[in-house]
C-alpha cells in the first residue's frame, strides 16, 4: 500500500523497490507479452481445429505448471530433487484410481481426488524432505530419486489398485465427458474435449499465480537467499532447513494438481506415462531450456521440447529417405533422446541461464548501457 | 557404550539380519537364498564401490554410473562372443578355459569402460567442478547420451548373455543346491574388495586417494595434481561399475539398455547405507541390500523393494551419514 503522507526515503530498500516495481507493472512490455501469451492459449481451440495441435498445446499448458513447480525447487530453492514426477504421478493415479477403478464417475468425487492427491503428495513430500534434506542437500536428489522408482516399481506391480503396466483408462463425468456436446460456438462444436481445455488452462493459469505470489512473498525471498548464500540466511537467524522443506512440499502440491490435470486430458494413466524417469528427464531439459529460476522458462522449456517432439517422426521419415537400408542411420533417427542430451550438456555448459535469462539478461544489460 | 562397542553394531545389525529369516524359511532354502543374496550384494558392491569413490573423492553425484555399468554389460557380451567364435573357449569343458575367456571378457569390459570413464571425466565432468548444481545436470545429460549410444550402436532389444558351459548348473551339497555361478561371484567380489582395500590401505596412491576424501585442497597444496587423480578415480570407478555390469549380465543371463537405470537406484541406497566414500561401508551396505533383498523376495515376492527402501529410511534416521566413515 502507498501511503500518501509518506516520501519515499522514508521505506526501507525492499519496500523501495517492491514499490518501483509495482509502479511499473502495467508499463512492462514483459506484462503485455504475457497478456498475449494467455490470449493465445484461450483462443487456440478455436483458431486450430485439428485435435493434435490442440493436444500439443494443451500438454505445453500442463507441462509448463509441473516444470514451473519444479523450478520452484531448483531455480529459487537451490535442491534438487530427482523424484518430482513421483507428484505428479501420484495426481494422474488419484483421478485415475477415483474414476476408472471405483467408478465413482461424479463431479465431487473428481474434486476429492485432486484433495486427496494433494493432501498425499503434502504429506509424503514433507517426510521425506524431514529426513533427507536434514543432513545434506545432496542427499535429497538420491533419496527423492530411489522413492520414485520405488514408486515407479510399485505401480506396475499392484495390479488391483492400479491396473499394473496396463494403466486404467477411465470416463469423465457430465460436461467433460468425450460424447458431451455444448452446441457450436465460434465455428467449433464444444464438445467435453473443449470444455477440458478450458478447465485445465483455468486450472493451470491459477497454479501459475499461486506459485508467482508464493515466490514473491517473504518466504520465496528467504528461499532465495537460501538459494544464494546459506551460511548467511543461517548466520540472520532462519532455519534453512525448515524453509526448504516448505518450498519442496509446495510444490509437490503444485505438481499433483498439474497430474490430476494430464489425467483428466488424457483419461488414461499407467506407469509410464505418468511417473517414470524419462518423464523426470524431459522435466530436467525444459527447466535447464526454458531457464532455472523464471518461472516462466517453464512454457518455452515446454513448448520447445513438445513442439519439436511432435515433429521428430517426420524427421525420422526424411532420414529414412536419404539414407535406405542402413541400420544405424535409421537408429541414430530414431534416438531422439541422445540428441536431447547432447543438447542438454551444451545448454549446461554455454547458456546456464536458459531462454529465459539468457533473454532477460540480454535487456537488463542493454537498460544499463 | 564404549567407543570400542560401538565399533561391532554395525556388524551385529549385519548379523541380525542375516539370521533372523531361520525362523520363517527352512535351513535348506535359506542357505540357497543366502548364497544368491551374498552374490547380489557383491555385484551390487562392485557398482556402488565405484559410485561412492567418485562421491567421496571427486564430491561428484555421477548419475552416468548406470550408463557405464550397462557399456560394461554390453562390452563384456560383445568380447565375450567375438572370442568365443575365435577361439570356442566359452563352449569348451575345461574349466580354465571358460574362467580364462570370462575374465578376458571381464578385464576388456573394464579396461575399454575406463577409457569411457577417462573421457567422460575430462570432456564432460570436469569443467564443472565445485558446482553440485551443475554436476548433477551433466552426469544425466552423459547418462541420457551414454544410454543411447548403447541402444544406436547395438539396438534397442533385449539380448541373451552367453554364459561359459562350467558356470551352469549347480552342485549338491548335503542335498543343499547350491548354484555355481552365486559362488564365483562371491569369490570375484571378495578379491577385487580386498585387492581394492589393500592398494587404499598399504599403498602410496590409496594414501593420497584417502587424503583427498578427507581434504581435497591440503593434498593440492602438498604438491599433488589433485586432477590428475579425479581422473584416475574416476577411471577405476567406471572400470568397477564395468567389471559389475559383466558379472551382473551373467548373472541374470540378459542384457538390455535400460539395466543400468535399475541398478543405479540399488547403488544409490547401498552407498547412501554403506557412508558416502566408504568401501567398507559399501560391502556391507551392499550384503544387507542382497540379502534382505532375497529373503524378501522369497517371503513377500511383491515387497522386495519396500524392504530395501525401509532399510534406507531406518538407517538415514539412526545414522544420517551412513554406517560408515568416509575414507575406510
Amino acid at each position: 500500500m502507498k501511503e500518501p503522507d509518506l516520501k519515499k526515503n522514508d521505506f526501507n530498500p525492499v519496500q523501495q523497490f517492491r514499490l518501483e516495481e509495482r509502479e511499473a507493472r502495467f508499463r512492462s512490455p514483459s506484462f503485455f507479452l504475457r497478456i498475449l501469451l494467455l490470449a493465445f492459449f484461450v483462443f487456440t481451440p478455436f483458431m486450430f481445429h485439428s485435435f493434435e495441435v490442440l493436444d500439443v498445446v494443451l500438454k505445453i499448458i500442463i507441462f509448463s505448471a509441473l516444470v514451473a513447480s519444479y523450478d520452484v525447487i531448483l531455480g529459487y530453492t537451490g535442491i534438487v530433487s530427482l523424484g518430482h514426477v513421483l507428484y505428479f504421478g501420484i495426481g494422474c493415479y488419484s483421478v485415475g484410481i477415483f474414476m476408472g477403478n471405483l467408478g465413482w464417475v461424479s463431479y465431487g468425487h473428481l474434486a476429492l481426488a485432486f484433495l486427496i492427491a494433494i493432501v498425499v503428495s503434502g504429506i509424503l513430500s514433507v517426510l521425506i524432505g524431514l529426513f533427507s534434506l536434514r543432513i545434506r542437500a545432496i542427499f535429497f536428489a538420491m533419496v527423492t530419486l530411489a522413492f520414485m522408482e520405488f514408486a515407479f516399481i510399485l505401480s506396475s506391480q499392484l495390479r488391483s489398485i492400479t491396473g499394473g503396466d496396463d494403466g486404467i483408462s477411465f470416463k469423465l463425468p457430465g460436461i467433460l465427458a468425450v460424447d458431451y456436446s455444448f452446441g457450436h460456438f465460434l465455428g467449433i462444436e464444444l464438445t467435453g474435449r473443449i470444455v477440458s481445455y478450458f478447465l485445465i488452462l483455468l486450472i493451470c493459469v491459477i497454479l501459475f499465480l499461486l506459485m508467482l505470489r508464493f515466490v514473491h512473498s517473504p518466504v520465496g525471498r528467504v528461499l532465495q537467499s537460501i538459494r544464494d548464500n546459506e551460511p548467511r540466511s543461517i548466520a540472520l537467524g532462519y532455519r534453512t532447513y525448515l524453509f526448504q522443506v516448505i518450498a519442496s512440499s509446495f510444490a509437490s502440491c503444485v505438481a499433483a494438481v498439474a497430474g490430476g490435470c494430464f489425467a483428466i486430458w488424457v483419461r488414461y494413466v499407467s506407469p509410464d506415462s505418468s511417473l517414470s524417469v524419462p518423464i523426470m528427464l524431459d522435466v530436467l531439459l525444459m527447466v535447464i531450456v526454458g531457464g532455472m529460476g523464471t518461472l516462466y522458462g517453464g512454457i518455452f522449456g515446454a513448448a520447445f521440447l513438445m513442439i519439436t517432439r511432435a515433429f521428430l517422426p517426420k524427421l525420422q521419415v526424411l532420414m529414412a529417405s536419404i539414407l535406405p537400408g542402413v541400420p544405424m542411420a535409421s537408429r541414430l533417427s530414431e534416438r531422439w533422446l541422445f540428441y536431447f542430451g547432447l543438447l542438454f550438456i551444451i545448454i549446461v555448459y554455454f547458456f546456464p541461464k536458459g531462454i529465459v535469462g539468457t533473454v532477460q539478461e540480454f535487456f537488463s544489460r542493454r537498460r544499463n548501457n | 557404550m564404549t567407543p570400542n562397542q560401538r565399533k561391532w553394531l554395525p556388524t551385529l545389525i549385519v548379523l541380525a539380519i542375516f539370521l533372523s529369516p531361520l525362523s520363517l524359511i527352512s535351513p535348506k532354502t535359506y542357505i540357497t537364498l543366502t548364497i544368491s543374496g551374498l552374490a547380489m550384494g557383491m555385484l551390487l558392491f562392485l557398482v556402488a564401490s565405484g559410485f561412492s569413490l567418485i562421491f567421496g573423492f571427486l564430491s561428484v553425484l555421477n548419475l552416468a554410473h548406470g550408463a557405464l555399468f550397462t557399456w560394461g554389460a554390453y562390452i563384456g557380451f560383445t568380447s565375450f562372443t567375438l572370442i568365443n567364435q575365435w577361439t570356442g573357449w566359452g563352449g569348451s569343458d575345461s574349466i580354465f578355459l571358460n574362467i580364462g575367456i570370462f575374465l578376458l571378457a571381464l578385464i576388456l569390459a573394464g579396461l575399454l569402460v575406463g577409457l569411457l570413464g577417462i573421457i567422460t571425466e575430462r570432456l564432460v565432468i570436469r569443467p564443472v567442478y565445485g558446482s553440485h548444481l551443475f554436476q548433477i545436470f551433466i552426469t544425466v545429460g552423459a547418462m541420457i547420451v551414454l544410454e543411447e549410444l548403447v541402444r544406436i550402436v547395438w539396438g534397442p532389444n533385449d539380448e541373451v548373455m552367453p554364459v561359459p558351459i562350467s558356470f551352469m548348473g549347480s552342485w549338491d551339497i548335503f542335498d543343499v543346491v547350491v548354484s555355481k555361478y552365486p559362488l564365483i561371484a562371491i569369490v570375484m567380489g571378495l578379491i577385487l574388495y580386498v585387492v581394492i582395500l589393500m592398494i587404499l590401505r598399504k599403498t602410496r596412491l590409496g594414501t593420497i586417494v584417502r587424503a583427498g576424501v578427507e581434504n581435497p585442497e591440503m593434498v593440492q597444496v602438498m604438491g599433488h595434481n589433485i586432477y590428475r587423480y579425479f581422473t584416475g578415480v574416476f577411471a577405476v570407478g567406471s572400470a568397477l561399475a564395468a567389471i559389475g555390469g559383466g558379472m551382473w549380465a551373467t548373472f541374470v543371463k540378459s542384457i538390455h539398455p535400460a539395466m543400468g537405470g535399475e541398478v543405479i537406484i540399488f547403488a544409490l541406497i547401498v552407498a547412501i547405507i554403506g557412508g558416502l566414500g566408504s568401501i567398507t561401508g559399501s560391502v556391507v551396505g551392499a550384503l544387507l541390500v542382497g540379502l534382505s533383498y532375497n529373503y524378501v523376495a522369497y517371503l513377500v515376492p511383491k515387497a522386495a523393494l519396500g524392504i530395501t527402501m525401509l532399510l534406507l529410511v531406518i538407517i538415514l534416521s539412526f545414522r544420517p551419514t551412513g554406517l560408515f566413515h568416509e575414507g575406510t
